[in-house]
């Protein structure tokens, strides 16, 4: 028997000194956080310092993010306090109930919703208006290009005449064609403009009766794609691959028709965030030589939101770290500062956005655009459907754009995969 | 004395324990689930067969388990038929090829390296515009526009099945040659003496007696094949594009469960993976010892 608890012992020792650092109530940590980025990491040092608590923060990969964190929250052993949920999971988890409500006592988040950008706002609630999470931060996105090119094609490099010279989808393949003349390519591949995709006529994928909406402008952009590609605008290098990033610094061979031709890229489509930890971190000579303006439609990429664990049993110093981050003025205001991260918290923006300006975008306020685009966004036409649905729309369009299939042929697909995928929503018989 | 036996039991505790925890536990569960609507959270509801039927007349599921035989009845064929020459130039005993281990080191290699770093080394290699497979092509003349091999569904299944034969033909080496090296010389030098040529040799010597090793390297292959996920996964968008043709069971198992939610539906692919894999697995099985059974053994 002696033998046999040993195993037993070695065997559950892993399990128990685990539970030790994270189980519930105990001394050595006040305060659990989780999340996927390490963004956190600064902020957590500022809280501990005021409150003098020890703050854990564990953070995960965003790809196992939801899978690791979902079983933790269903069993409560081993839970964060504090955690944070990214745009792509934010719907599902809003309506999960791991959250607590933050429009009930004592928190009544409710008061603050004139305080915030309201797109960011109306995203943190479930599906009966309460609030359940909260974000310090707006992702609106604009179209980001090279001065010296807008100035030698276009005339001129201010942003807000090149805003307009791109308001419409018409009007940016007018400037698609002025680029192509001169040997430019407008985007760095055809994928750029799905975020124009909805058009002025914004609706969710699906709505609230449960239906699959394929809107008339979601159906055209399935043709801009396409035109992109076969009137060569493009330097085709598809985002995030190794070209694509070369594109941002310098001119780039592009392989078509039998024939290679070396172009630069003249623009990027991309949010806040785009700036800061991509552009910037790969771009070196032509530091200075950029700008950011509007496309044809306001949009959003991306995004954290953070709330209080409904099991915490430290609820209190939860909210009052999801209160620093979204609220203090103090703080946002030095954070902002630090990081140019662009705050969804209104009372700090509108003290801060008028004496911003950023080196890499030639001395631009950046910071005042942006605010501008994010109050532009319909709030309220986010499911929890978007990231899979965008994924398999996107699909369609690629194989309507290389050919494979017709447009016909791609939407149906669509239709079927979206069915597949989501057995509960209902689809267009097409 | 009926003390001293139940020794033995305590000393396969921990073992069971670990297993029934980790492994039946888990089994049984997927099971009950396979007959519910588990969305991943909240209560799940049973819903009787519904899920098996749907997957009776999935379409995508059919999709699946022909992709998933293409690109493995591919990537075995190849990888059996380079380690089997291999096998059969370096037992060659009037050959006596030197360097052995050096060269069965070299073939191992590529099955040390993570599915991850493969999958970007060749998606780097293959790429459209800029990989060096296109470049070394079209330098050569072969080609004069880029192929973009991972965007047909015809190259992108070959793909998959030529990385696979390049990660695991020296396993299937190394383990072959371990089952010829157990054969017997007398039988070679007596085919020797007798003026058998290569081909004689090897296909009347070395493959009868190595009947149990290839059937050991088939049933795990195929295990393994069947199971095929991380490089379809990663090479392209991990929805099995293009047009499907890189949808395996086991990825579409996983985008069912974690991406779409649909934990019970998933649940049931699962069990129907398993089912192919146990008619499958018995099919090789009888085909390979079937034969010899009724045949009595000759003295």
């Amino acid at each position: 028997m002696f033998l046999v608890a040993i195993l037993l012992v070695g065997l559950f020792a892993g399990c128990s000194s685990d539970s030790k650092t994270s189980g519930n109530g105990k001394k050595d940590v006040d305060l659990r956080i989780w999340s996927f980025t390490d963004e956190l990491k600064k902020p957590i040092k500022t809280f501990e310092e005021k409150n003098g608590v020890k703050v854990e923060l564990t953070i995960v990969p965003i790809a196992d993010y939801p899978t690791k964190l979902k079983p933790v929250l269903e069993s409560g052993v081993g839970a964060p306090d504090v955690f944070t949920g990214e745009i792509a999971f934010l719907k599902q988890w809003v309506d999960a109930g791991y959250w607590e409500n933050l429009s009930e006592k004592p928190y009544n988040a409710d008061k603050l919703s004139d305080k915030y950008v309201p797109y960011v706002f109306d995203l943190g609630k479930d599906k009966d208006g309460n609030v359940r999470a909260l974000s310090w931060q707006t992702t609106p996105g604009g179209i980001y290009y090279k001065r010296s090119i807008a100035k030698e094609v276009l005339g001129t490099d201010d942003p807000t005449q090149v805003g307009e010279m791109m308001s419409s989808m018409d009007k940016v393949f007018e400037v698609a064609e002025k680029m192509k003349a001169k040997g430019y390519s407008m985007f760095p591949d055809e994928g750029a403009i799905r975020w124009f995709t909805q058009g002025d006529n914004p609706q969710p994928w699906v709505n609230d009766k449960n239906e699959l909406q394929l809107t008339e402008e979601k159906m055209e952009y399935m043709d801009y794609s396409k035109k992109l590609r076969d009137n060569q605008y493009t330097a085709l290098a598809p985002e995030w691959s190794p070209s694509w990033f070369e594109g941002m610094d310098k001119p780039i061979k592009v392989k078509e028709g039998g024939k290679e031709k070396e172009t630069q890229v003249f623009s990027y489509v991309l949010p806040t965030w785009g700036l800061h930890s991509v552009l910037k971190t790969n771009v070196k000579e032509s530091v200075g030589d950029w700008a950011v303006t509007s496309g044809p439609s306001p949009y959003f990429w991306g995004g954290t939101w953070l709330g209080v664990y409904n099991k915490s049993d430290n609820k209190e110093l939860a909210y009052k770290f999801v209160k620093m981050m979204t609220q203090d003025d103090e703080f946002l205001t030095s954070w902002s500062k630090e990081t140019g991260d662009v705050l969804s918290y209104l009372p700090v923006t509108d003290s801060i956005k008028d004496d911003f300006s950023d080196k890499f975008l030639g001395g631009q306020n950046n910071y005042q655009f942006f605010l501008d685009q994010s109050t532009k966004i319909t709030p309220g036409i986010v499911t929890k459907y978007d990231q899979q649905l965008d994924t398999l729309y996107g699909n369609a369009v690629q194989q309507y754009v290389t050919g494979k299939k017709s447009k016909k042929e791609a939407i149906k697909e669509f239709y079927q995969k979206a069915q597949n995928a989501y057995p509960d929503i209902k689809v267009p018989k097409k | 004395m009926k003390n001293l036996n139940r020794y033995g039991y305590f000393f396969i505790a921990p073992f069971w324990l670990v297993f029934l925890v980790f492994s039946i536990y888990p089994v049984a569960l997927t099971f009950y689930y396979s007959f519910t609507n588990y969305t991943g959270s909240g209560e799940a509801q049973l819903v009787g067969l519904a899920n098996y039927k749907r997957l009776l007349t999935d379409t995508y599921f059919v999709e699946a388990f022909f992709n998933t035989w293409k690109i493995w009845g591919v990537n075995f064929a190849l990888q059996m038929g380079l380690a089997l020459i291999l096998a059969m130039i370096f037992s060659d005993m009037r050959v006596k090829l030197k360097g052995i281990a050096f060269f069965r080191a070299i073939f191992y290699l590529p099955n040390l390296i993570t599915i991850s770093s493969v999958a970007l080394l060749f998606g780097i290699l293959l790429d459209w515009q800029h990989g060096s497979l296109n470049m070394m092509l079209m330098k050569l003349g072969i080609i004069s526009d880029p192929i973009n091999w991972l965007n047909e569904p015809t190259s992108a299944q070959l793909s998959i099945s030529l990385i696979l034969t390049w990660m695991w033909f020296g396993h299937s080496f190394i383990v072959v040659m371990a089952g010829v090296s157990g054969i017997s010389k007398d039988y070679y030098e007596a085919a020797l003496i007798d003026g058998a040529n290569r081909w004689q040799t090897f296909s009347k010597i070395t493959i009868p007696l190595l009947k149990p090793i290839l059937l050991y390297i088939m049933i795990t292959s195929l295990i393994g094949g069947l199971q095929l996920f991380d490089l379809p996964m990663l090479l392209t968008d991990g929805i099995g594009s293009p047009d499907g043709s890189l949808n395996t069971m086991v990825l579409y198992l996983y985008n069912q469960a974690f991406k779409y939610n649909n934990y019970g539906y998933a649940a049931a692919v699962a069990y129907g993976l398993f089912v192919i894999t146990l008619i499958f697995s018995a099919f090789i099985f009888k085909g390979m010892y079937g034969k010899e059974r009724k045949q009595p053994r000759q003295v």
